[in-house]
């Protein structure tokens, strides 16, 4: 069946890319490098240059500086059509006076496929997004997520060795995207096309991708598996726009660690074993998930504070605690329901403890 | 009950409809059988004289012409200030409005003066010596479309253009992506979209065209006597049952013409996707 | 507050009610509604006409414009039973229309006329004479070959001697008879001589002749003279009236009386009306006040019929009135009853034979 053809993926590069409109850069020196058949997330705020670089591969937009290649093709300088790459939009842009099975048609009628092969592919395309019998419909007729099947078919019908896809969840509820999410992974298995994702979407990146490429500010912060990113952050951009953290200021000296918000002092020893233990100051991130409750009897097997419940925020399975320490900074700490005990209660100080290699230093920009 | 019944806010323009539109309608049908008494000798003599039917191809002949004509001219117009920005589109829109605020009757006077024999075309010809003696255009048949065609094109520059306007630009970029061509993109996403509103437009400019007399009789040739000439004289005639008929072959005329039209549409429509209709 | 009593509120009401009323129905009774033509005509018409009538009589005028469509509005009228004309000018070729569909009330002329003075053509049952006017050919003098003055309809034919663009009306009337007259016929059986389908094919053979010559075929008094100004045509017809302003413009054009349709146009009153008195006195004051239609003819050359009317003239004033003696004998009466019998059926021909 040529839908399922698994179609060898091409790896995409950036290599100092630059893009400026006048006096804004959207685009600096942007580095990436994506392998064969593999999803990377391009992650970030608006403005972070996220779009611009799709563009860029997309040939929407020049770049002003830079190489792009797919493959071993340098792409800078084509139009979009000489580029073979397949696109999906937030918007869908699904051909308002084409019907579904056109739709789909489209880029194969484009590339000159005789009327039976369209015929064909197309059939097994609606096969593969479970719409057989709905090739009739108009765009209009169709729900959010149909549409965006239609949209994900018709980008990938004439087997593009890269895929990209511009926050195509964005327009859809919760449920549907997270469904989506699953069938988006699916489909990049049985393809094994590359894809590059542009989502805003943390959780998203995090259940899609292979890779995540965090950008701000026409930068890219970091590139790495999910968990690294998570684990790991590189920088404290990354740290805080990755999941929820807490940052807190810290000194090394010799072999002490000095953490005044929580009134602690550690042994360096105790640290990630990769991190640096330079004398001087140092940011640490604390996730919320790696802080709980201890009991007095437990008060000497981990290090251990106090603090003040300002709020608690129900979250389902988990309560997220908003805390006050001594030194009057905040503190957000997530436990799941389940965990024993009577949960404190507004107003309430709780003694707190964590493990020390929870403790992630970020590292300064140099 | 028909479902546009139960749209209570549809009322007032259905009844706007009916007293200014339908009653009279019926009225003019009724005259055009019933004067004094039930009689089809006005259709009789208009499909006898051979001068009803020729005047009647003639009014078809020069709508058909200055629609597709302004269509043809207005269409790259409208795709020009579709893609400027903002602020000159709205200056572009109303430089192509002014010559709207002037009346018919001074636009085709204006004509008058351009194209006569001392006109000004003729005088800057005969300045720079081109030209021995004036050159003849006023009083011709092509004078009289090109000042129907003047005074027509802005309704189907504006037309076109909020159509174009409305067509997201998002799609050409989904086309160019998957593999069109600028020209493909054109011709397969945009020239689709972009052609119902400007199909309106021809259709409005076709239905204005068929009840234009001002300007033929001031510019046009002997020859060029339209169906809305007629009546007009007839009605001073008091001729109320033969003018009625005269007005119902009109509007057969452009009902046919507006069909004839709409399928042209969906053939072009269908050459442009090269379609996989099945 | 002291409360307002039901009685006063009554009478109060009652004050205001004829306060505002009273003037109201006063000036309705003595207004009186004239429809004609606008522009100069009907400047002039109010100017020496409606003002001073007003000013004898106490009775105001209200003018309405209604130009093309006026025969179509007054049918429109009497039909639904709403009449707002007291008095209407009626063109020439709209009177037996409006006759023949019983539009007009008769005219009583023992108040506009008591004494017959007014000549018998200016006495019709419907209408009272108000103004002649000619439809005459006007020629640029300084586009006639040396020495050579065209003077007659033959000339206007002869397009090798006056070569240049010609213009005519579009329509029948006022032009088949040209050609009799440019092919020898004369002018006193015009008429008989049209009656007869021979005579028809003669004037229409005769047009034929011309056809190719006449540049533009105009459907407006407006457009007759911007054609002669604008150099579009060297020799046209026009309405007479119309050239002594384009003479005084500077413009070197010449109205040739030889040959020229004379018409006469009426005032009559709309079926229906009910102000006939009024409308009697204000037709009696519009047709046979000499002395305003002196001042008006020197304006605007449409002399009615006012006994007396040319006495004490000034000689350029009488030179360009169609009804002067020399110009009266040049023309011919055009014949409106002809053509309201046959206008219909000739105009369709003569479409069919300007397509050919």
């Amino acid at each position: 069946m040529p839908f399922t053809d698994a179609s060898s993926g091409e790896s995409v590069r950036f290599e100092g890319v630059g893009k400026s409109y006048g006096d804004v850069d959207a685009l600096v020196d942007f580095d990436l490098a994506v392998n064969p058949g593999e999803l990377v997330t391009l992650l970030g705020p608006s403005g972070s240059g996220k779009t611009t670089a799709l563009n860029v591969l997309a040939g929407f937009t020049q770049a002003t500086r830079g190489r792009v290649l797919i493959g071993d093709r340098e792409v800078q300088g084509l139009p979009p059509e000489k580029r073979d790459v397949g696109m999906v939009f937030q918007s869908y842009s699904l051909f308002p006076h084409l019907n579904v099975f056109d739709n789909i048609a489209f880029p194969l009628k484009l590339r000159g496929v005789s009327r039976k092969e369209i015929a064909e592919r197309v059939e097994d395309g609606l096969d593969m997004i479970q719409m057989g019998d709905l090739g009739q419909r108009m765009p209009a007729e169709l729900s959010g997520g149909q549409k965006q099947r239609v949209a994900f078919a018709r980008a990938v019908i004439f087997r593009p060795p890269v895929l990209l896809m511009d926050e195509p969840l964005a327009a859809l509820d919760l449920k549907l995207r997270e469904s989506m999410q699953a069938e988006i992974r699916a489909y990049h298995q049985r393809l094994g096309c590359t894809i590059v994702f542009v989502t805003h979407d943390q959780n998203e990146a995090l259940a899609l991708s292979d890779r995540i490429a965090v950008m701000g500010d026409g930068k890219l912060a970091q590139i790495d598996t999910p968990q690294a990113i998570y684990d790991a952050p590189q920088s404290r951009y990354v740290a805080e726009f990755i999941g929820k953290t807490n940052l807190l200021e810290a000194t090394v000296a010799g072999s002490d660690l000095a953490i005044p918000a929580l009134e602690l002092t550690l042994p360096v020893a105790d640290l990630p074993a990769h991190s640096a233990k330079r004398d001087g100051p140092i940011t640490l991130s604390l996730r919320p998930e790696r802080i709980f409750r201890v009991c007095q009897g437990d008060a000497e097997a981990y290090p251990n504070f106090e603090a003040r419940v300002e709020d608690a925020l129900f979250m389902g399975d988990m309560v997220q605690y908003r805390l006050r320490l001594p030194d009057a900074q905040t503190l957000i700490v997530t436990e799941r329901r389940d965990t024993g005990g009577a949960r404190p209660t507004r107003g309430a100080t709780v003694q707190l403890g964590f493990l020390p290699r929870d403790l992630t230093p970020i590292p300064e920009p140099s | 009950m028909p479902r546009i019944f139960r749209h209570w806010m549809l009322w007032p323009a259905l009844a706007m409809l009916l007293v200014f539109f339908l009653m009279p309608s019926v009225d003019i049908l009724r005259a055009s059988v019933m004067d004094p008494e039930l009689t089809f000798r006005h259709f009789e003599r208009f499909l006898e004289r051979a001068v009803y039917m020729r005047v009647l191809w003639h009014t078809v002949e020069v709508s058909f012409v200055v629609a597709i004509v302004c269509a043809v001219i207005a269409y790259p117009v409208a795709y020009f200030i579709v893609q400027s920005p903002r602020r000159v589109q709205f200056l572009l829109l109303l430089l192509i409005f002014i010559p709207l605020w002037m009346s018919i009757l001074i636009r085709s006077y204006a004509w008058m003066v351009v194209l006569g024999r001392e006109g000004v075309i003729n005088s800057l010809l005969m300045g720079a010596g081109l030209i021995e003696t004036p050159v003849r255009m006023l009083f011709t048949t092509p004078a009289v479309y090109v000042a129907m065609i003047q005074i027509l094109l802005p309704i189907q520059i504006v037309t076109c253009y909020s159509a174009m306007s409305d067509i997201d630009l998002g799609l050409v970029r989904a086309a160019r992506v998957l593999g069109a061509s600028p020209w493909e993109a054109t011709r397969r996403v945009f020239i689709p979209l972009s052609l119902d509103g400007t199909i309106t437009g021809m259709i409005i400019v076709f239905m204005l065209s068929m009840g234009f007399f001002i300007t033929p009789a001031l510019l046009g040739g002997r020859r060029d006597l339209l169906l809305a000439n007629l009546i007009e004289f007839n009605v001073t005639q008091l001729n109320w049952g033969f003018a009625a008929a005269i007005a119902l072959m009109l509007l057969l005329a452009a009902i046919v013409g507006i069909v004839v039209i709409r399928l042209a549409a969906r053939l072009l429509l269908r050459a442009l996707n090269g379609a996989l209709a099945r | 507050m002291k409360k307002l009593t039901l009685p006063y509120l009554a009478g109060l009401a009652a004050a205001l009610t004829l306060a505002v009323a009273a003037p109201a129905a006063i000036a309705q009774e003595r207004t009186l509604a004239v429809s004609g033509s606008g522009g100069i005509v009907g400047e002039m018409n109010t100017r020496f006409f409606a003002e001073p009538f007003t000013a004898e009589t106490g009775i105001a005028v209200e003018r309405l414009t209604s130009e093309g469509s006026r025969m179509a509005e007054l049918e429109a009228m009497v039909n639904s039973g709403r009449v707002l004309w007291d008095v209407m000018e009626i063109s020439a070729s709209n009177y037996p229309l409006g006759v023949s569909k019983g539009l007009f009330e008769p005219i009583d002329y023992s108040k506009v006329d008591p004494e017959g003075l007014l000549p018998p053509g200016a006495r019709a049952e419907y209408g009272v004479g108000a103004a002649s006017f000619s439809h005459v050919l006007a020629v640029r003098t300084d586009q006639m070959p040396e020495g050579r003055m065209m003077s007659s309809w033959a000339d206007f034919w002869d397009v090798e001697t006056f070569p240049g663009p010609r213009a005519l009306r579009n329509r029948a009337e006022d032009n088949l008879e040209f050609a009799l007259l440019a092919d020898g016929v004369a002018e006193a059986d015009l008429y008989t001589v049209l009656s007869t389908e021979d005579g028809l094919d003669r004037a229409f053979a005769k047009m034929d002749e011309i056809k190719p010559h006449v540049t533009a075929w105009w459907t407006s008094g407006a457009q007759s003279v911007q054609l002669l100004s604008d150099g579009e045509v060297y020799f046209g017809t026009s309405y007479n009236g119309r050239i002594p302003p384009l003479a005084q413009s500077g413009l070197p054009v010449e109205i040739m009386w030889n040959g020229g349709a004379l018409h006469t146009s009426f005032v009559g009153i709309p079926k229906g009306t009910e102000n006939i008195e009024m409308a009697h006195q204000f037709i009696a004051y519009r047709t046979m006040n000499a002395a305003q239609m002196r001042q008006y003819m020197a304006e605007l050359p449409y002399p009615g019929f006012a006994p007396g009317l040319y006495d004490g003239v000034a000689e350029a004033v009488t030179a360009i009135q169609p009804t002067a003696p020399a110009n009266l004998e040049a023309q011919f009466s055009a014949n409106p009853e002809f053509w309201g019998d046959n206008l219909e059926a000739i105009q369709e021909r003569w479409n069919e034979w300007l397509l050919e």
